[in-house]
C-alpha cells in the first residue's frame, strides 16, 4: 500500500519540483526585465532632458542673436538717421537746484521749435542726483545756427519762473554735443542757465 | 433715391469701420509714451506707471457721455487704486479752466491731465469722445473703447480685473 502511495505521489512531487524550478527561473527573468525597462526609461528620460537642455540653449542663443540684431539695427538706424558728421545732441543737467524747480524745457533751433519736454518729479530728482538727460538729437548743416532754450519752472519763493538762454552754434565737421546746465547763483539767489559745448 | 440712401449708409458704415480701426490699431502695441501737466500742477508721464494697469480716458467738457462716465470711472479708480490700478483722465479742451470746473463739480479723485495742444490725442488716434484705453502692466495697449453707453462700465470692470490678475 505504501509502495502504491509512493508511486502515486511521485509524479505529483515531480510536478511540484518542476514548477518550483520554473518559478525559480522565471523570477530572475522578471527582475532582469524590470531592470532593463527601468534602464530604458532612465535613458529615455536623460535623452529627453539632454534634448530639452539643447533646446533651451538654442532658445537662449537665439534670444541673444535677436538682442544683438536689435542693437545692430538700432545703431544702424541712428547712424543713418543721424550721421555723425551732422549730428548735434542737446543734454540737460542740473547742479544743486535750490533756486529752481525744473518743469519743462523748450528748444528752438533757428527759430523752429524742435523739442518741448515736460519733466516729472522723478526725472527732476534724477537730474539733481547727477543725471544727464538727452533732450534732443538733430542733424544740422555745417555753419552758424542759433539755439534758444526756454526753461520754465518754479524760481525762488516758489514763484513761476521762465528764462531763456541763447547761444550761437558754429557747426563744423563732426558731431557736436551741447549741455544746457542749470546751476544756482548763490550771491544773487537766482538760478543760472548756461550752455556749454562738450569738447 | 433708394440707391443714394444705400450708398450713403454704406459710406457711413465704412467711415465708422475706418474710425474704429484707427483706434483699435493700437491694440497689442506698446502704448505711446507721453507727459502732461496734471490738475495738481504735477507733470505725469505714462511710462512711470509701468508695472501698474493704467486706464487712459480721453474726455472733453462738451461731451455728454464723458460727464456720465466719469463718476463711474472714479468709483473704479478708488476701488482698485490700492492694487495697482491707475487712471489718467486726459482732457482735450483748449481751455483747461473749464475742465478744472468740471472736475470740482463732479468731485473726481483720479489725476486729470491737460492735452490742450492735442498732441497725446493724436498719438492715440482719438477720433471719438470719450475714448478709453487700457494699458497692461507691460505697457501694452490691450483694450480700446470708443464712446460710452450705459453698461460699458461692466466691460471696464471685467477687463481691469483680468489685467490686474495677470
Amino acid at each position: 500500500m505504501t509502495l502504491v502511495k509512493t508511486l502515486c505521489f511521485a509524479p505529483a512531487l515531480l510536478l511540484i519540483s518542476s514548477a518550483a524550478t520554473i518559478a525559480q527561473e522565471s523570477a530572475p527573468m522578471d527582475a532582469d526585465a524590470a531592470i532593463a525597462e527601468a534602464t530604458t526609461v532612465a535613458a529615455a528620460e536623460s535623452e529627453s532632458r539632454d534634448k530639452f537642455r539643447a533646446l533651451d540653449n538654442d532658445v537662449q542663443s537665439l534670444k541673444k542673436e535677436v538682442l544683438d540684431l536689435n542693437r545692430d539695427l538700432f545703431l544702424l538706424e541712428e547712424e543713418l538717421l543721424f550721421p555723425a558728421n551732422s549730428q548735434v545732441a542737446f543734454f540737460i543737467s542740473m547742479d544743486v537746484g535750490e533756486y529752481f524747480k525744473l518743469d519743462s524745457v523748450s528748444l528752438k533751433v533757428d527759430g523752429k521749435e524742435v523739442a518741448n519736454y515736460l519733466y516729472t518729479d522723478r526725472e527732476v530728482d534724477a537730474l539733481l542726483r547727477g543725471g544727464v538727460h538727452r533732450v534732443h538729437m538733430a542733424n544740422l548743416k555745417t555753419g552758424e545756427h542759433e539755439l534758444i532754450a526756454i526753461f520754465t519752472g518754479q524760481g525762488p519763493h516758489t514763484r513761476d519762473y521762465r528764462r531763456g538762454a541763447t547761444v550761437q552754434i558754429d557747426k563744423g565737421i563732426g558731431a557736436k554735443y551741447l549741455e544746457l546746465e542749470i546751476t544756482d547763483r548763490v550771491k544773487k539767489q537766482q538760478p543760472e542757465f548756461e550752455i556749454k559745448e562738450w569738447e | 433715391m433708394m440707391k443714394i440712401r444705400k450708398i450713403l449708409t454704406g459710406l457711413a458704415l465704412a467711415a465708422f469701420a475706418a474710425s474704429s480701426l484707427a483706434a483699435s490699431g493700437l491694440t497689442g502695441r506698446p502704448a505711446p509714451d507721453f507727459a502732461l501737466k496734471s490738475s495738481t500742477g504735477e507733470n505725469l508721464r505714462l511710462s512711470e506707471y509701468r508695472g501698474d494697469v493704467v486706464m487712459i480716458n480721453f474726455w472733453a467738457t462738451w461731451c455728454g457721455p464723458c460727464r456720465q462716465e466719469m463718476p463711474l470711472l472714479d468709483e473704479l479708480y478708488t476701488r482698485y487704486e490700492r492694487v495697482g490700478f491707475n487712471l489718467l483722465g486726459v482732457n482735450i479742451d483748449d481751455d483747461s479752466s473749464r475742465a478744472m470746473n468740471m472736475i470740482h463739480e463732479l468731485g473726481v479723485n483720479f489725476p486729470v491731465l491737460f492735452d490742450s495742444r492735442k498732441e497725446v490725442s493724436k498719438l492715440y488716434d482719438v477720433d471719438a469722445m470719450p475714448v478709453t484705453v487700457l494699458v497692461d502692466r507691460e505697457g501694452n495697449v490691450r483694450f480700446v473703447h470708443q464712446g460710452y453707453k450705459p453698461g460699458y462700465e461692466e466691460k471696464y470692470l471685467d477687463q481691469v480685473r483680468s489685467l490686474l490678475r495677470e
